[in-house]
Formats: structure tokens, sequence, C-alpha cells
């Protein structure tokens, strides 16, 4: 299987998109479609294939080349089940991206398909590269489209959003490259040679006092990204701001390439250091689940109250992550995929609300249920599921988190559940304000009431959007081991070792 | 003076050579189509000289006291030459615009060069010395060149009492450097000896003429205005080869002082008064582009920034270190070059009027969508700039974090990460306004703004050039470290 094959692919479609664009107008989002569907048929047919020869189970290299020879820099791809779920998320979610752009955009299309590509295929490069150069590589990559989606089809406030979203993540990433070059120095000085390559850092025996800074500087760039409080100031702006496209794929993806940080760098490069500084990263987790919580509830606007509860959410996988536990690890690892589903769903429903309202205040909602009953269920199903009722994925998920991390921190942990309480009122107050109570179109004075017959129903295009993702959302609620099979032997294992290595 | 120094001086003494040619050129037949000719001439045969040195280059070639030919060296002066060719062709731009015949531009160019080229070489204090004062002089005469542009006389005399000022306290220092070792070479000739409290404040004076050419702070105020003054052109040959030639004399100067390698308590207050320079410089530079609208001068107050950073070279700890800082160095600085050229030629493709020293960065608005080549050079500079990955400007910043992982220099590297963040604050706000959909809002001035013209093949044809070899060096920057490594 070809990991570069399927970046460079997704490259080339955004570039035929946009010239596509140019020679006939609104043929850009067809063509995009077509070849995303093309390329993600191939990654799965290409899994299915291999499936059998390979373990996943293990980090399995894909390819290995020679980059920058004066640095020992190699291209090294590789994939376990992590990357693979990661990578398949990241595809569907590409998907519903297009299909929400449908008839949103309407200036600059082509390059706009071209940025949406860009940004996945740079996504899908953070999670299988494994040369930490080359990681830092698509880090930056994916960021640089995804500003330019912030900052030309944005809202109204997009340029301090694309520029606070820039400046947050690439002064962390700084500190990362640092902590990497820093990595590669001490490579150079065990074994007399530069490496940038992750396997071999994993044979590295590091000293206690450096490997806490090293990790830091991981663990600052990847917390930035997550987010957790206290640097998660950049996202509810972003969010806010970004096309809705682009709130799909921030919270749908770009937030998990932290978790997935976490779980790859932090954890199993430094477990020891890690171990040390769970407790801290812990409190900061139950900290963001209280806090995004509490915010959400207080916010007026739709997309800045679920970009709210996804700092509530990813507060869940934080805890999870730091409390060394195979339970919590899976609902760790659940929680990302369910998350990712749960408020890609939620983004969309907002941009579909905005492109009929033109308004995301939700003063200017009420009563929608009335003209838009299925839009309705699927709203009343999506904040279910941000609130974690059973028979949901985010159930299970979140679930698993609180059993597996109330064996390590059961006070925190208590607190912790408290805010599936908050995600309950804040879900309801969500459903309440825009599908309940009396029919309000818009409060803007220029505008006159648009009447109930206006408030159209969902199109076909959103029917399908929605039904995929709540089918998704079922399916994984009802049989998680969808999912879990993957996570059951390896990874806990891992785990395991790394806190046993790590007490001993 | 063996025939194989004449060989390894070849480039220098071409470009000499032809500046007498071209004086006699002038007398023979005034015309600005043919001394341009004459001078990329010169400036290619240069180019292919040095280019076949730093291929055959084995080991460095002392050429008289005053002079040290090696694979550095030779690398920079190919920059220079690059950079100076990109000078000549967009001053022909410029220039068209009077009526007079500009011959003695061209001369005064070739002057640069050679001092540049003569800097880059030297390994004693007189060559270095000569080689100042001949790019200073020569860039007095450019900088106020413009006699119809408001801020010309201002800028020369700023350019011309600063330039002097910081050559005379160069030359104290030299002095006192001379009366404790009794050698006017870079390398002391008896090195054990501790120096005192003379050499210091030498060396310190010395610095200070430096730092004052290089625009680092507390030295930079004259940056800004005689950037926004200055031709276009000239502007970028002073942020090219008058920074290329300085630091690269600097490093030559630095290296070369196994005191800075001591144990020596002198020493750690060198270090001290560079770090000092350099954190300055980052925060100094950066904050004070953050709110600058006026192209040339935000690029003023980048390039001090940049400069800052790249003192970070000079920190290195132990010799083995040198090779790597060298390099380092030297991949900053084509990327700091390219990136300028790459702007500069923006700025002088998009002027509408002659008069570049008001040009705003507002006036590319929404360039990407009416130019697109043009603009993707301005983004592909401005993210050099930044150092942002598919770019050969995050190359450079990646050797100068090593060589300050290497060097152990954590609070440099603090500093380096804010002055980066505060950094993409004005760049951004550049690649946004580039973006920028929508109509054009034009307040200040009533007059209809018109249209750019469209590019004519071979501008169109340089552009795409630039465009690729940033993109190019920065996904394999290989091929270019390989030009300065060691064999």
């Amino acid at each position: 299987m070809s990991i570069t094959f399927v970046m460079c692919s997704l490259l080339i479609a955004g570039g035929l998109a946009w010239f596509a664009e140019g020679v006939k107008a609104n043929s850009a989002r067809y063509v995009a479609l077509l070849l995303v569907l093309i390329v993600s048929a191939y990654f799965v047919f290409a899994l299915i294939m291999t499936n059998s020869s390979a373990d996943y189970n293990q980090l399995h290299l894909l390819v290995r080349v020679a980059w920058i020879n004066s640095f020992n820099i190699e291209y090294a791809l590789a994939i376990d089940y992590l990357s693979i779920v990661l990578v398949s998320l990241t595809l569907f979610l590409s998907l519903i991206c297009i299909l929400v752009s449908w008839h949103e955009i309407k200036e600059k299309v082509g390059f706009y398909y071209f940025n949406l590509l860009a940004s996945i295929a740079g996504i899908i490069g953070v999670f299988t590269a494994v040369d930490m150069f080359l990681f830092f590589f698509f880090w930056e990559v994916m960021l640089l489209p995804m500003t330019a989606l912030i900052a030309i089809w944005g809202h109204e406030n997009k340029h301090f959003a694309a520029i606070k979203f820039f400046i947050f993540t690439q002064v962390s990433s700084l500190l990362m490259l640092v902590a990497i070059i820093a990595m590669a120095a001490v490579h150079f000085k065990q074994t007399g040679q530069l490496s940038f390559f992750y396997q071999d850092w994993l044979t590295l025996d590091l000293p206690l006092s450096l490997a806490q800074y090293l990790m830091l500087g991981f663990f600052i760039a990847f917390a930035v990204k997550l987010p957790s409080v206290p640097v998660h100031s950049w996202l509810p702006d972003a969010h806010t701001q970004a096309p809705t496209a682009g709130s799909v794929l921030l919270a749908g993806v770009l937030l998990k390439t932290g978790a997935y940080g976490l779980i790859r760098f932090v954890l199993q490069l430094f477990p020891e250091a890690s171990l040390n500084f769970a407790p801290f990263a812990a409190t900061l987790g139950v900290v963001s689940i209280l806090y995004g919580a509490k915010m959400a509830f207080a916010q007026q606007d739709f997309k800045r109250l679920v970009a709210y509860s996804s700092i509530s959410h990813m507060g869940f996988v934080m805890l999870a992550l730091f409390s060394f536990n195979g339970v919590a690890y899976q609902g760790a690892i659940l929680t990302l995929v369910a998350h990712g589903l749960s408020s890609a769903a939620l983004f969309s429903l907002a941009g579909m609300i905005y492109s009929r309202i033109h308004s995301r205040n939700l003063m200017n909602m009420g009563g929608f249920w009335q003209g838009a009953p299925r839009m309705g269920g699927f709203a009343l199903v999506f904040a279910a599921a941000a609130f974690g009722l059973p028979g949901l994925a985010n159930f299970v998920a979140e679930f698993l988190s609180l059993v597996g991390a109330y064996q390590v921190y059961p006070l925190l942990t208590i607190f912790a559940a408290l805010g599936l309480i908050g995600s309950a009122i804040y879900g309801m107050v969500l459903f309440q304000n825009s599908f309940q109570g009396d029919f309000k179109g818009s409060l803007q004075a220029s505008l006159p009431a648009p009447k109930k017959s206006v408030f159209k129903d969902l199109s076909r295009r959103e029917l399908l959007v929605c039904s995929a993702l709540v089918s998704l959302l079922i399916v994984i609620g009802f049989y998680p081991n969808l999912i879990l099979i993957f996570f059951q032997t390896a990874d806990i294992a891992l785990v395991n070792n790394n806190l046993v290595g790590a007490v001993q | 003076m063996t025939l194989m120094m004449l060989h390894n001086l070849l480039p220098l003494l071409i470009v000499a050579f032809g500046i007498v040619l071209s004086l006699l050129l002038i007398a023979w037949h005034r015309s600005q189509k043919s001394i341009l000719i004459f001078t990329l001439l010169i400036f290619v045969c240069a180019l292919l000289a040095s280019i076949s040195l730093s291929i055959n280059m084995n080991e460095s070639v002392q050429v008289t006291v005053l002079l040290k030919v090696d694979g550095y060296g030779n690398f920079a002066v190919i920059l220079v030459l690059l950079a100076s060719m990109a000078v000549s062709l967009l001053s022909s731009r410029w220039l068209t615009n009077s009526l007079e015949v500009h011959d003695e531009y061209f001369v005064l160019i070739q002057l640069v060069v050679l001092g540049a080229g003569i800097l880059v070489m030297s390994d004693h204090f007189a060559a270095l010395f000569l080689g100042f004062e001949l790019l200073s002089i020569a860039l007095v005469g450019l900088v106020g060149y413009g006699k119809n542009c408001q801020f010309s006389v201002e800028t020369s005399f700023k350019y011309l009492i600063l330039s002097a000022s910081a050559s005379s306290f160069m030359l104290l220092g030299i002095a006192f450097i001379y009366s404790q070792t009794g050698s006017l070479s870079f390398v002391p000739v008896n090195i054990n000896s501790d120096y005192g409290f003379f050499y210091q404040t030498g060396m310190l004076l010395f610095l200070v003429g430096i730092a004052f050419k290089l625009s680092l702070a507390p030295f930079h105020f004259w940056t800004p205005d005689v950037y926004q003054g200055s031709p276009v052109p000239i502007t970028l040959l002073l942020a090219s080869v008058s920074k290329v030639a300085m630091f690269i004399v600097l490093m030559k100067y630095w290296f070369s002082q196994s005191y800075i390698f001591s144990e020596h308590n002198g020493s750690e207050k060198m270090l001290l008064i560079i770090n000092v320079l350099a954190i300055t410089s980052m925060l100094v530079g950066n904050a004070l582009a953050l709110k600058q609208q006026n192209i040339k001068r935000l690029l003023a107050y980048s390039s001090i920034a940049h400069i800052g950073y790249l003192l970070i070279v000079l920190l290195i700890v132990s010799p083995q270190s040198i090779e790597l800082a060298w390099q380092g160095a030297l991949f900053y600085l084509s990327a700091y070059v390219l990136a300028t050229v790459s702007i500069f030629t923006a700025l002088v493709l998009t002027q509408a009027k002659n008069d570049s020293a008001m040009m705003q960065v507002k006036d590319w608005q929404g360039l990407f969508w009416h130019h697109r080549p043009l603009a993707l050079l301005i983004i592909f500079a401005v993210l050099s700039l930044a150092g942002i990955p598919l770019t050969m400007g995050f190359i450079g910043k990646f050797y100068l974090l090593n060589i300050a992982v290497q060097a152990q220099q954590w609070w440099l590297i603090g500093v380096l990460i804010i002055g980066s963040g505060i950094g993409l604050v004005y760049y951004l706000n550049i690649i946004f306004i580039v973006f920028h959909t929508g109509q054009k809002t034009n307040s200040d001035s009533k007059e209809q703004i018109l249209p750019l013209p469209a590019l004519k093949f071979m501008q169109k044809l340089t552009v795409i050039t630039l465009i690729f070899m940033g993109v190019f060096l920065g996904l394999l920057p290989d091929t270019l470290s390989e030009l300065f490594a060691v064999k």
C-alpha cells in the first residue's frame, strides 16, 4: 500500500479541481468529490489486500528513502492500526467536507478545493510520518492551507482568527522542533550519527532530567493542537470564523493530530517523564472538560458553543491517555473517532442553518422544527451524541475513558464525570434554542423575517451528509468493537510495558 | 604571486578589470543598454570563474598575506554576483524612467561587487578595510542616486555620516588590536599570549563597526530611512550584497580567533556581547516591523531581525562546530538573499508610479486573483522569511536551531521562537492582503488605480524561475549545501 500515492493523488486532485473550475464553472466540486472517492476506495482496497500479509499491531514501515543527507533525514512512512483508523476518519470527513461546501463556497471555488485537499494530504502525512523531520514538515504543511481556508473563505473576523490560529500552532511547534533537534543531537552523542528516525529514537537511553524538558517541548505543541486549557484560546475563534468545511476539518481531524502526537510521541518516546508529568496533564484534562462545558453553556454563537464543547471532549482524551490504563486508552481512541464524527456533524448542521438564516447566533434561531422536522431529528441525534447518550459512539468512548481513569485518579475522574452533566445541559440549550419554541427567522431589523416555508428542510445532499454521520455514530455506539478490536492486544501491552518500564 | 594565486583570484580580477573596461566603454560610447549588457557580461564571467573554482576547490589558498580564498568565501562571491545581477536587471527597469544616460550607476554597482568580493576573501585587516571602504563609498553614491526623489539627500547623508563613523570606530578597534598583537592578520602570530583589556576593547569597537553595517540593534537607526529613501534596486543591494559580505567577513574574523574558544575570561564577555546583540536585534527588529505599513521600511526592520537570528552561528563553543556554523550561515544567507531578491523583484514589477518610497503593503491587495505568478512570488518569499516549511528559509532556520541546540543556547532559542512568533503577525498580514478578496479599497487617493500591465515574457520567466528555485531548494536543500560542503 502506498500512502505516498494517496497524498500525491489528493494534491493532484486539488490541482485538477482548481484547473477544472477555470475551464467550467461549478465543476471543481464534482472533480474533487469524484477523485477523493477514488482515493478513498483505493485506500480501503489496498488495506484489505494487505491486511492478511501485514501485522498492523506494530508500526509497519511502508517506505524509507534518504531525503536530506546532510542531516541524515529520511522520507519514511509507516502505519499501524492507530494511523489506519485516523486516516480512514480523515478520508471519510473529507468527503463530508466537500459535500457541505457544495453551495456554501461561491468565490474562488477552484482554489478553495485545492486548499481543502492539500490540507487533507498534509494531515494524512502527519498520521503516517515516522521520520520526525518529515512529521514536522507535514505538521506545518497541513497548517498553511488550513489557514488559507479560514483567512479567505471565513466569516467577518477571519484575518484575526487565522493569524491567531497560525501563531499559536507555529510557536508551539517551534518548541517541538527544538525538542526534535535536541533528540537528534542526543542520538548523535550516543551513537555517533544524527538520526530523525522514530524507531531509532525508541532505542535511545534518555536520562530523566533531559527527557522531562524534551517531553515538555512535544507536549506543549500537542496540547495546543488538542487543545487543552490554558492554550485553547485559538480554537473558538478559528472554529467560529472558518467556513463550514474548515470547522469540520478542524474539529474532526486537526484536533486529532494533537492526540495522535501525544499517543505516538509523548507517551512512547518519554514513558518515564510522561508518568511523572501525568498527574499534571490529567488535571489539565479535567480542567479542560469542566471549563469547556461551562464556556459552551454560556455561548450565544452556535459554532462557538460547539467549539467549546470540543475542548471539553478532548479533555477526556487527555485524562484517559495520561492515566496509563488499557481501558482508558481504548476509550481515548474511541473518543477521537466519536468526537470526530459528532463535532463534524454539529458543525455541518451549523453550516446548514447558516445557509438558511445567515446567522450563527442562537438568539436568532428557534422553532426550526416546524419548518424542518427532518433536520430537527438529526440535530437531536447529534446533540444527544455530543452529550453521550447511550447507543451512540460518544457514550461508549467517554464511559471507557472514565472507567479506566477512575482506577488511577478516582477524585479527578469524579470531577470529570461532572462534565457529562454539563454536556447534557449545553446540548439541550443548543437544541432547544434552535429547534424548539416559536419560529424566529432572523432578528435583524434590516431583513424581513422569513416565513416558515423559507426555512427549508434538508436537501438530498444534506440528507446524505447527516445520515452518513448518524449511521456511523449509531454503528460504533452499538458495536464499538469495530474499532476497539484493533487496540485490544498490542497497544495495551505497549501501555503496560511503558508503565512497568517506567516504574522499574 | 604565483599563477595559482592569480587563478584563485580570477573572479575578483575579472570584476576589477571589468570596471576599467567599463570606464573606457563609457568614454567611447554612452549608452545605457550597452553598459548594462557589459556589466551583466562581467558578472557572468566572474560567476563562471567562481563556480569552476568552487568545483575544483580542495583547500584554502592564501593569496599574499591579504587575501585567503576558500570554499566558503567563494560561495559568498557566487551569492554576491547573483544578487548583483538581479540588481542590475532591476535597475534597468527603474532607470528607463528618466531621460539621462546612467553609465556611472553601473560602474558603481561593479565597485560595490568588487568591495564585497574583497571583503569575503580577506584575511587581513588591511584587505578588510579596503573592501569595506570600496563598498561603502560606492554605496553612498548609489543610495542618493535618485536625484528627483524627495528622500535622496536625507538618505545619502544619513548613510554617509553613519557609515563614516562606523568605519572610524572600526579603525580605532583595529588599531587597539594591533597594539596588542603587533599583527594586522586575522590570525594573530602569537596565539597563546594573554591579551588584556585593550584587545577586548579593540574587538568590541571592531564589532561596533560591523554591527553598524549589519544594522544590528542598537545600531539600526539608519536602516529604515535608508531602505525607504534609496531606489529599489539599491535597497536590494544594501539588503543582500552588503549584508552578505559584512557577515561573511565577521565570521572569517571570528572563527580565526582561537581566543573565543579558550577558557579565558574575556571570551565569555565577547560571547555575552554577541548574545545581547542577537537578542535585542531579534526583538527590536520584529517588534518595530509589527505596525509597519510601508513595504521597504517593513523589510528593513525584518532584516534587522534576520541578522539577529544569524548571529547565533557565532556562538558556537567548540572548534568542531565551525563547519556546521559555516554551512548554516551560508544556507541562511542564500535563503535570505533569494527571498529578498524575490520580494524586491515583485516590488519593482508592481510599482505603479515612480515612488517606491511610498509603496504600502495594501497596494498588493488582492494581487493573487489578478497576477498569480507575482503573488506566488511574494507569498513564497514571505513564507521563506517567516521560516515556514516548503521554503529555503525553513531549512535555514533548521540549521540555526541545530547550531543553537549544539551550543546549548537555550535563552537564544527562546528569544528566536518569540521573535518568529511576532514576525508571523506581519508576514501573515502581507499574505492575507495578497489573498484579499472583494473590492480593492483605496481611501486616501481619489485617482483611479491603474491595473498593472501584464508581465512580459521575460519578466514572467524570471518570476517563475525565482519561485521554482525557492521551492526546489526548500525541498531538496542538499543540492545547495553540497556546493559548500567540505570535500
